[in-house]
């Protein structure tokens, strides 16, 4: 498996898609900081009144976490299926096949290296947050301040699970489909749209009744867990349906299940 | 001493295709085998079989004393199927790299492989911009990073112009010498004929003969016309005996070696027969195969 991973890092770390998707995250932060900035010091702007607190260095952790769903999930699932999917368009599933590893130890590595690229990626989300927000303070006057380690860890950590359970999604569906293309359609249609109407569609049904399902989603669970992590400066909010706990394990269940289905058709069916 | 040996070896696809039905092959120790039949005649599947990216539906494989797909197996086993598959955005070296990691290769053995295939000066240009034949070049390299007792090569100059051809040709018969097994998979006749020790002839999945190209290609033999014709056949009778002359469309088949045709020669002209034709029986590998497979010539 060593020799996997180092395979894996060896070809992956130069790889266009990630590094363009860590820039692109990168500025995904910095375009969602300038917006809030701006409305901030704009009040009366269509989205109402962000409150500048929210801004601050002590409350990056909470205000970077809209970076983990839908956005930060569907480039992880865009990531997984390309890193998969294109083994197959490429023909190099065959060389790296025919090598000394076994199929499962193949993928471990790349599930390894995957999950590293993840990490690097919330990583990135934490430091350009935690950079933008001291730069807000400065030139507001204000003092800076950082959350509690133990805070920063779990929402480093939240985030991570997101990315992690989307890409490999993506991963699955490009082992399933066997190409990089129909793996990203049928991925993101599902992660931003289907979803999102399949879950409207069960909590209006029978007046609610079968509402408890809904909490069963991933897009669910990811959107509960990144709103676990709040504070009085971002106002009066509802407690979510689904607590944090219950929502990571649920997340850690699917990247389970995802990286299992992966194994199960990569070893079983033929290299054609 | 057999590197692969195949049993019954079978592959029928779930829309009931039958691409290779009960393959017995048999490839031994340091020779190079050629692996010959017309294209969709089932040498892709039965090499994507003997190396375990797909699995027999019935029948044994064993390849260098391992099931396919053993990694113990794969070790000893450099492989080239079909068009070479590496990652466009890295160069030729760096692909080779990522190649000898999956297989603990140390890294120096990336520039040896290199300069073995000519492509050290190209080494550093991105894969997705290479021609033809140096990715052909690069796979036979990523073949060879191992070492390997066998290598197996899959239509190693499809695509290729007729240098390219010659020489990829000189280049696997080069890697051929000593005692590595290589194992060539072809649809050209001239290539098999010019490489390979034996062949083994495949059609609608199942492998119809296997010998060595002298066998395939058949006994020695001399054709004779001269006049009289009657008079002409007794003498060669006399000289070679009865099973060893026939008549062939007006002129006369010998059963011998070309090399004693002076002394033919000699006696028919010795005896005032008129000889206007005296040729050795050359059946060429083409005609061997179309007779094998059962395919027109020229068609």
């Amino acid at each position: 498996m060593i020799a996997s991973i180092k395979a894996e890092w060896r070809k992956n770390r130069f790889r266009p898609a990630f590094l363009v998707s860590a820039g692109l995250i990168a500025g995904i932060v910095v375009l969602f900081y300038s917006a809030e900035w701006y409305q901030a010091t704009h009040p009366g702007g269509p989205r109402g009144l962000v409150s500048i607190l929210t801004l601050y260095p002590d409350q990056f952790v909470n205000n970077v976490m809209g970076a983990g769903f839908p956005l930060g999930a569907a480039m992880a699932l865009v990531l997984g299926a390309l890193i998969a999917g294109s083994e197959y368009s490429w023909g190099t599933l065959k060389t790296v096949f025919t090598q000394r590893p076994g199929r499962l130890s193949t993928l471990a590595g790349r599930v390894v290296v995957f999950q590293t690229w993840m990490g690097i990626m919330t990583l990135i989300i934490f430091a350009v947050g935690a950079a933008y927000s001291v730069v807000i303070a400065s030139v507001q006057g204000q003092s800076i301040s950082w959350p509690a380690p133990f805070d920063i860890v779990k929402g480093i950590a939240a985030i991570w699970l997101v990315l992690a359970v989307n890409g490999s999604l993506g991963m699955a569906l490009g082992v399933l489909f066997r190409q990089s293309a129909a793996a990203l359609g049928v991925g993101l249609i599902y992660v931003t749209v289907l979803q999102i109407i399949v879950v409207q569609f069960i909590e209006s049904f029978n007046g609610g009744s079968y509402k408890w399902i809904t909490n069963w989603f991933d897009g669910q669970n990811a959107t509960a867990l990144l709103n676990s992590f709040t504070s009085p400066a971002f106002g009066h909010s509802t407690p979510p349906a689904i607590g944090a706990e219950q929502a990571v394990l649920t997340l850690a269940a699917y990247l389970a299940f995802f990286i299992v289905a992966s194994a199960a058709l990569l070893r079983q069916r033929d290299v054609t | 001493m057999t590197v692969v040996e195949t049993s019954g070896l079978t592959k029928r696809y779930g829309s009931g295709v039958l691409a290779v039905d009960s393959v017995e092959m048999s490839v031994r120790r340091g020779e190079v085998y050629g692996f010959l039949g017309p294209n969709g005649a089932g040498k892709t599947t039965t090499l994507r079989m003997l190396v375990g990216l797909i699995r027999p539906t019935s029948g044994t494989a064993t390849v260098v004393g391992h099931g396919p797909g053993d990694p113990a197996g794969l070790a000893k086993i450099g492989a080239l199927v079909e068009a070479p598959g590496f990652y466009p955005y890295l160069s030729g070296r760096q692909n080779l790299k990522v190649v000898a990691d999956f297989a603990s290769i140390n890294h120096k053995r990336v520039e040896e492989v290199l300069d073995i295939v000519e492509l050290t000066s190209r080494a550093g240009r991105k894969f997705g911009t290479y021609s033809t034949g140096m990715k052909q070049r690069l796979g036979v390299a990523a073949a060879l990073l191992k070492d390997p007792e066998l290598l197996i090569l899959d239509e190693p100059t499809s695509g290729l112009d007729p240098q390219g051809m010659a020489e990829m040709r000189k280049l696997i018969k080069d890697i051929g010498q000593g005692n590595r097994t290589v194992l060539l998979s072809s649809h050209l006749l001239p290539e098999v004929e010019q490489i390979c020790d034996r062949v083994g002839v495949i059609r609608g999945g199942r492998l119809v003969t296997q010998s060595t190209v002298q066998e395939l290609l058949g006994e020695e033999g001399v054709l004779v016309t001269a006049q009289p014709a009657d008079r002409a056949f007794e003498l060669l009778t006399s000289m070679f005996g009865v099973a060893a002359v026939s008549r062939q469309n007006g002129s006369i088949r010998l059963r011998t070696d070309p090399a004693g045709s002076l002394e033919i020669n000699s006696r028919l002209m010795a005896a005032g027969i008129g000889v206007s034709e005296l040729r050795p029986i050359e059946r060429s590998l083409e005609e061997a195969f179309f007779q094998l497979t059962g395919e027109k010539q020229g068609s």
